[in-house]
């Protein structure tokens, strides 16, 4: 059963990879790799890692992906291609991704309600156990801590980074 | 919980690859930051496969799940700096693709 789960989140990955590469429209390149990320919060879940799931989830889906739309917007990149876009064609692309979303969140609820329910109070705490936050914490801040405040330093760089980007070009055409 | 390793490592490999193929491929740039940051979910899911492999039934090991999360905060970093280098192009070619690079200067 987790082998089939697996190969469905797998198939549905590679599926969505390749909707990004082959795109014409960038709006749908993104839409694909949503897809790929949730496939892959998915095999993250199915394997033990919750906490890697839901930051799979919150900052690739929710952030990363918002930027890249907001880019595109922001340059009105998907209007030119999507012009030429077919409604019909459009809609029949678009069938087989909502059938493909669907499938897997079934696929998804079934497995969690064999997990939860089907399983024997030790076999729980085992699952609970598995690479839970307090473990995740632990080697977080005590083995890799200076890895974690290198992180901040490179976030925080990266805010100013961006800044000093948008800012320059302005500032070039203000002169 | 009992998928082997080696089909993670699998699907890590064949996700890369196409992100390979599509930072190769593709002119458009924003297509090309997509396809690393494909190939920087391959590279999450090699450290998970990896964490898998050197954990035993009662240890299990977690370095693998840190640095898949530090990777994630790379990501972020590298996608806010690239789409704002995108911005910054556009501004200069009014265009993002790579072709009109050359035809710029």
């Amino acid at each position: 059963m987790e082998q089939l789960v697996f190969y469905s989140l797998g198939l549905g990955a590679v599926i969505g990879a390749l909707g990004v590469v082959t795109a014409k429209n960038p709006i749908l390149s993104v839409l694909s790799l949503l897809w790929t990320f949730f496939c892959l919060a998915c095999v993250y879940l199915l394997i033990g890692f919750e906490f890697l799931a839901v930051a799979q989830i919150l900052v690739y889906a929710g952030a990363i992906m918002v930027l890249f739309l907001f880019v595109i917007m922001l340059l009105n990149l998907g209007t030119s291609e999507a012009a030429d876009f077919d409604t019909a064609r459009a809609m029949g692309r678009r069938l087989p991704l909502v059938l493909l979303v669907g499938c897997t969140l079934a696929a998804l609820s079934i497995l969690a309600a064999q997990q939860v329910g089907g399983t024997s109070d030790e076999a729980r705490a085992d699952l609970r156990s598995v690479g839970s936050l307090t473990d995740l914490a632990q080697v977080m801040f005590g083995t890799y801590l200076l890895a974690f405040e290198a992180a901040s330093i490179l976030l925080l760089a990266g805010t100013v980074a961006v800044v000093m980007l948008a800012k320059r070009e302005r500032r070039k055409n203000a002169a | 919980m009992n998928i082997p390793p080696q089909q993670l490592l699998i699907l890590a490999g064949i996700l890369f690859a196409i992100g390979v193929g599509g930072f190769v491929i593709r002119r458009n740039l924003i297509v090309v930051l997509m396809s690393i940051e494909l190939m920087l979910n391959a590279a999450n899911l090699t450290f998970i496969a990896a964490s898998r492999m050197h954990s035993t039934s009662e240890v299990q090991n977690l370095d693998g799940a840190v640095f898949a999360i530090f990777v994630i905060c790379v990501a972020a970093v590298e996608a806010a700096v690239g789409l704002a280098l995108v911005i910054a192009f556009f501004r200069r070619h009014q265009s993002i693709s790579l072709d009109s690079l050359g035809a710029g200067e």
